[in-house]
């Protein structure tokens, strides 16, 4: 296939430890791009080269990645939107928000604005690229997909929808280059004002009971009284059994 | 059921009938009793309280013969008790939300949202609501709606996001909001914000989750750090953000725009939706869960079951290994660890691995032989009987319920 | 006549015998460098096969003796019958010596053949079918030709007719025999055997020594290759030992995986490393497949990558690692090795670890655990128990290695028994706590050396900054790791399993134990504790102390099958017929024991998915713990901790 591709990367952080690595969504945002465009791909991050998190991208087959130069707490929007149109990409791949940071979710949305191209979001699979249009499917919530038809060159998020990203071998990481490029570097005022501080539990919410007549306070009451948890049904039919089960799941709303 | 109130004749003849062994039953509240010194009592509580009659007009009968009707137990749905009306006359600013409209209704995401909006908006301004297309929602006034914009047009149908924008751009330059809220979701709020705000060149407020004291806190990163920052113009919230109007109605008043809305060249064209196997959803992702493990002997019973629940398939190891299901649908500290809001667990006795992996879950049913199993004990509701059996009836009590939920809606 | 063509014949065999193997020498020298005594190893070589081979052959007494005096025949008579029919040194006494040894070869082959009338279905026909008959015609044809000159019959008996049988008997014997030898027949394993026990890649292994960890690569240098692609990409001595094999089977039958129906044969995958580096396809093997897998569609060359060519990417995935083909071999050639070899290329070059294999490994970067678990959960098991944190203390008598099982609920348990145990012997112990991390097995086994090397240069870090006189650990992997493969990387320690730990502490009397009441009891084994580091009875020692009178499984000591849990099989998950651990439950059924006791937290994870109803598994620490009779004094420190244990099950 002869479309430009480029996958924007970003360093990730995992979920339990926080120790850095290759950003999960970022990374199926390769996996797309190695799939549509094969050795082609064109990888993209701003930030600093001496980051080895970027290998674990390098580790997916890649023989380089294009590093724009960013101190932390830049604004990467401006440098990328030149990079993306001096590099004359067609389709754009990145991952739905940043596991560091702000983690907005921003960035795909401000760079097609700047660019003036269109955006799919939770792009799942490329099904054609021909005569400047892809054809494609974005996921849905539950696993539902949606068939678009959209006008290139395309920016486009993926999710946890698009395919698994391949394992990273150690072997081309380390043989892959990490090319620096100096660019420009535009300040982000946004932490001036704000901080970031360690994730505190959001409390889960109770449930209130504003019951609007005293029979449906003692019957709220009542209710929480007896549904302590482990209710254990022995010796009913399977008919009782059933009912008890489909009554729970219409309370959890799963069964629709 | 059935908001009609309809009599009882029989019940009403037991309440009146003091001889009637029943009778006592049908008394509900005790309106007179003999007191400790032989005085009699009289609860005019009770008695003033009275019942709805037949024409839905309040009735107070202090003689006890009509309070076998209200003790019946045959209107559930006391009367609607008519909350407070929270009105707006001239607004001096407005609060706009987006909800989602998931199916044409406002959902529990949008209803919290509606909850911040309406906190935000204090005694003088005014919640607006922006709803895209044909609605099926009835409760705006119960729900925090103050002013309601309902945008029609065939331009927003279907997969349209660069017209929605439009419209909300539109909306922005008539109604000027204070601030605008949407919901950070995957059903279309998160996206449409961010397009909004990208549009208006607004830094939003992103997985905001607590508003409070001109401040917003959102999650940040990968949920390991919070962001807190002055409250923006732009706040895309999660769920639970607030809690839902619940004390008072509003006007709902319906408002519209004054001018056209500008029709934006599309350049995604929507295809329409794809059918998908809800068995080939991703297990991690999946809500409901139903596993099938030792305990079950047919199945293509199984199968029938999940697909008619609509639930997501998983196994336990031993099913896996006997090559019943799939690996990838192996749940457990060895498979996959599951987050599913049920998680069903038919004839699967629980090995520590699978209690492990299935920790996250919020409600567990288990469906067992063996009363003494460990996943019974993890159980929220465990059923202890032959799963052949159970998987068989649940089928036809989802139907039932199926075809019952459609008359309702209908 | 006889005299003219026999030495023709023998010269002319021999000429070809060194022409192949010169050739054949030059396909091994196809393989990289390694760093081998060569004189040394020569000089070694007899005592190497007279001893240390002769005790793995010994466990087999007919095919021991059947050995002794077909190849001791052999051998004599074809170093008397070059001098006498190749030199014509027509000596008497040289003739009966002859005759001698061509009886003796004769008889042992007569053992042979009767060996191969019904061959068990382990060793390979073929041309294997035909070694017996021509050990035979070898045999008795110099014999006849050797009567004369001992003096027993006349010369020229029988006439040309005797002269043309002898001399095609003669052929057919040298051709198999010595021809044979290097040109790729079963004779094969005589020449390539004894140099491969010359240049053994790991002569720690002779003169009673042990040698299991795995070798380092060298991640160093940018250039060095990881792990093995063509076959040209193991070492020469590699190549080398792979041409050892027999095809006796033995590996075959022992291997867990191939039991299990899974896609593996130890004794096929060597001899398709011997395809593989004379070039060829699988066609002419002529023993049992990969199960699933038919002979005859794969090939290779010694510069074509392996896997997808020769052999399949399942094959490897399917061993666990648990060295019984090794132990079994009695060419010692090292089946693991060059298995691990191969999943490393796959592993650090292709990213190509199936299933769970690469989640794990990332988990194993990120979070220093292959479960992903927040690291800083590394402790919650013992949040009640006081334990001494090294960074603490600094220094103890005893570290004790927790492992990844801190982690999992069901070793959680062993875990407390054992710390139950050590808190009663009043030893003065401590854990690193959080400053812990994966051993590094995993990945090793996997293949992913540099995810090694990361963990474990981190650990002997972490171990530097204490002092301790040993570390003890409840996992037989992390033992095996610590003991055997951080020395390559600079951490030498005294490391023991606590089955030693235990036993040594009941020998100095510090435990007071009561007796167990649980009923019968039998002992599994762990690969990693047993085979792989020769501890089999210390584990005994403890039970019996507790009074426990082991019912011993037929697959026991360094025979013990394995619970499928180790090389990260259980997480490569590569599917076969039936399960390795269902297997084993039906050996530990067999003794009819009530309980197996184990020592592994990798064994009771297998065992323990085993479906009811089985017997119960019980760590060796458990089995302990529960008899431990609490002393008076510190029994009020203990007991709480006693007694919140079965809180950890949910």
């Amino acid at each position: 296939m002869s479309t430009k591709v480029i996958s924007l990367v970003s360093i990730g952080a995992h979920p339990s430890s926080g120790r850095t690595r290759r950003a999960e969504q970022d990374a199926r945002a390769v996996e797309l791009g190695l799939q549509l465009a094969g050795e082609h791909l064109q990888v993209v991050h701003a930030g600093d080269h001496r980051e080895e998190a970027l290998r674990a991208y390098l580790g997916m087959g890649l023989d380089h990645l294009d590093v724009l130069e960013q101190p932390a707490g830049a604004d990467v929007l401006g440098v990328l939107g030149d990079y993306l149109r001096d590099a004359g990409a067609q389709l754009v791949l990145t991952g739905s928000q940043a596991e560091t940071g702000e983690g907005s979710g921003m960035l795909p949305f401000l760079l097609a604005e700047q660019l003036g191209w269109p955006l799919i979001v939770g792009l799942a699979e490329v099904e054609s690229i021909d005569n400047g249009t892809a054809q494609v499917l974005q996921a849905l919530p539950r696993g539902q997909r949606r068939r678009l038809k959209v006008r290139l060159p395309l920016l486009a998020t993926v999710d946890n929808a698009a395919p698994t990203p391949r394992q990273s071998a150690f072997g081309p990481a380390r043989r892959g280059v990490l090319a620096a490029q100096d660019v420009a570097v535009v300040d982000d005022e946004l932490l001036a004002d704000a901080q970031l501080q360690p994730a505190r539990p959001r409390p889960k919410r109770l449930k209130v009971i504003k019951a609007k007549s005293g029979a449906d306070r003692m019957k709220a009451a009542t209710a929480k009284a007896s549904g302590g948890g482990g209710k254990v049904m022995k010796d009913v039919t399977a008919q009782e059994g059933a009912d008890a089960i489909v009554k729970l799941l219409v309370e959890e709303g799963v069964l629709r | 059921m059935s908001d009609l109130i309809r009599r009882d004749p029989r019940v009403e003849w037991i309440a009146r009938n003091r001889l009637h062994p029943l009778h006592a039953a049908m008394q509900t509240q005790q309106t007179s009793w003999m007191g400790p010194n032989g005085l009699m009592r009289k609860n005019t509580h009770a008695i003033a309280a009275g019942f709805m009659g037949p024409n839905g007009i309040k009735r107070i009968d202090r003689s006890g013969a009509q309070q076998g009707t209200a003790a019946g137990g045959r209107r559930s749905a006391a009367a609607e008790v008519q909350l407070p009306l929270h009105q707006v006359v001239d607004p001096a600013f407005y609060i706009a939300v987006v909800p989602d409209m998931v199916g044409g209704r406002l959902g529990a995401h949008d209803k919290d949202l509606l909850g911040l909006a309406h906190s935000l908006a204090g005694k003088d301004g005014a919640v607006l609501a922006i709803v895209f297309g044909e609605h099926k929602e009835s409760a705006f006034d119960t729900a925090g709606v103050d002013r309601l914009l309902v945008i029609e047009g065939d331009a927003y149908k279907g997969y349209a996001p660069e017209q929605l924008v439009q419209g909300l751009r539109a909306v922005d330059n008539q109604f000027a909001p204070r601030h605008w809220l949407l919901p950070d979701s995957r059903a279309g709020g998160g996206e449409l914000g961010r397009r909004l705000a990208a549009a208006m060149g607004e830094r939003p407020a992103t997985r905001v989750w607590q508003v409070k004291d001109e401040e917003c806190i959102g999650r940040a990163g990968a949920g390991q750090q919070d962001l807190h920052r002055p409250l923006a113009r732009l706040i895309l919230a999660s769920s639970e953000c607030a809690d839902p109007v619940s004390d008072t109605r509003h006007e709902a008043l319906p408002v519209e725009l004054s001018a056209p809305v500008a029709r934006s060249l599309s350049r995604i064209e929507d295809l329409g939706s794809v059918a998908v196997d809800p068995a080939a959803i991703a297990m991690a992702e999946a809500e409901f869960i139903v596993s099938g493990g030792n305990g079950i002997k047919d199945w293509d019973l199984y199968h029938k079951a999940t697909a008619a629940l609509g639930a997501t398939e998983g196994a336990s190891r031993v099913a896996v290994d006997d090559g019943h299901m799939p690996r990838n649908r192996q749940v457990g500290a060895t498979g996959t660890w599951v987050t599913a809001r049920v998680y069903m667990a038919v004839g699967i006795s629980g090995a520590i691995q699978h209690l492990q992996g299935i920790g996250a879950c919020d409600k567990v049913i288990a469906v067992n032989m063996d009363p003494g199993c460990d996943m019974i004990k993890r159980a929220d509701l465990s059923i202890i009987g032959d799963s052949t059996a159970i998987l068989q009836a649940l089928i036809e009590a989802v139907e039932n319920f199926r075809s019952g939920g459609q008359r309702d809606a209908a | 006549m006889l005299n003219t063509l026999l030495p023709i014949l023998l010269f002319t065999a021999l000429a070809l015998a060194v022409l192949g193997a010169l050739r054949r020498v030059r396909m091994w020298r196809r393989g990289r460098p390694s760093k081998v005594n060569l004189i040394g190893g020569l000089l070694a070589m007899p005592r190497r096969y007279l001893v240390d081979l002769h005790h793995v052959v010994e466990r087999d007494k007919y095919m021991s003796n059947t050995h002794v005096a077909t190849a001791g025949g052999f051998v004599l008579s074809a170093a008397l019958a070059i001098l006498v029919h190749g030199f014509g040194l027509q000596n008497k006494i040289l003739g009966y010596a002859l005759l001698v040894a061509t009886v003796i070869m004769f008889s042992g082959a007569i053992f042979v053949f009767k060996r191969r009338l019904n061959p068990p279905s382990r060793l390979s026909k073929g041309p294997w079918m035909r070694l017996p008959k021509s050990l035979l015609v070898f045999a008795a044809s110099f014999f006849i030709a050797t009567l004369p000159v001992a003096g027993i019959l006349p010369a020229n008996t029988g006439g040309w007719v005797m002269v043309a049988v002898l001399g095609l008997g003669v052929l057919w014997g040298v051709s198999e025999l010595f021809f044979g030898m290097t040109w790729g027949g079963p004779m094969k394993h005589a020449f390539a055997g004894a140099l491969h026990l010359a240049w053994h890649r790991r002569s720690e292994r002779f003169g009673g020594g042990r040698s299991t960890g795995l070798k380092p690569l060298d991640l160093e240098d940018p250039k060095a290759p990881l792990g093995v692609e063509k076959p040209a990409d193991f070492t020469w001595n590699q190549l080398l030992g792979f041409d050892a094999c027999v095809q006796c089977g033995k590996c075959e039958a022992m291997c867990p995986a191939f039991a299990a129906g899974q896609p593996l044969n130890p004794k096929k995958l060597i001899q398709d490393m011997v395809v593989g580096l004379a070039g060829g396809t699988d066609a002419k093997f002529a023993g049992s497949p990969y199960p699933g897998k038919p002979i005859g569609e794969h090939g290779g060359h010694p510069h074509q990558p392996i896997v997808n060519g020769l052999v399949d990417a399942e094959t490897l995935w399917s061993c666990t690692t648990c060295r019984a083909c090794v132990e079994e071999c009695p060419m010692m050639i090292e089946h693991v090795d060059a298995i691990v070899d191969m999943r490393r290329h796959l592993t650090l070059e292709k990213g190509a670890t199936p299933n769970k294999g690469a989640e794990v490994l990332d988990n194993l970067i990120a979070t220093d655990n292959p479960g992903g678990f927040n690291p800083g959960g590394r402790m919650n098991w013992a949040a009640d128990l006081n334990l001494k944190l090294l960074s603490e203390v600094k220094s103890t008598e005893v570290l004790f290695w927790v492992g990844d099982g801190a982690f999992d609920m069901r070793n959680q348990r062993t875990l407390r028994a054992f710390v139950k145990v050590l808190k009663a012997s009043g030893v003065d112990f401590a854990v690193l706590g959080l400053e812990e991390r994966d051993s590094g097995d995993v990945a090793r086994r996997l293949g992913d050396e540099a995810t090694f090397q990361l963990l474990a240069k981190r650990n002997i870090q972490t171990l530097g900054k204490y002092a301790f006189k040993r570390i003890v650990t409840c996992d037989p992997h992390s033992f095996h790791v610590l003991k055997n493969e951080y020395g390559a990387l600079g951490g030498e320690y005294l490391v023991q399993h606590h089955s030693t730990y235990i036993a040594e502490l009941i020998a100095q009397n510090k435990l007071n134990l009561g007796q167990h009441k649980g009923g019968s009891v039998t002992y599994h084994d762990p690969c990693y504790l047993g085979r792989y580091n020769g501890e089999y009875e210390a584990p005994r020692d403890v039970l019996k102390a507790l009074g426990i009178e082991v019912r011993e499984m037929e697959r026991s000591g360094f025979r013990s099958r394995c619970c499928g849990g180790g090389g990260g099989a259980p997480i490569t998950d590569i599917p076969g017929k039936q399960r390795i651990p269902d297997m084993r439950m039906d050996d530990i059924r067999s003794t009819e024991a009530e309980v197996v006791a184990v020592g592994c937290p990798q064994c009771t994870a297998m065992l323990e998915g085993v479906v009811e109803p089985r017997p119960l598994i019980k760590d060796l620490a458990e089995l302990v713990a529960d008899v431990l009779l609490e002393e008076p004094a510190p029994a009020a420190a203990k007991a709480p901790a006693a007694k919140r244990e079965p809180a950890e099950v949910h």
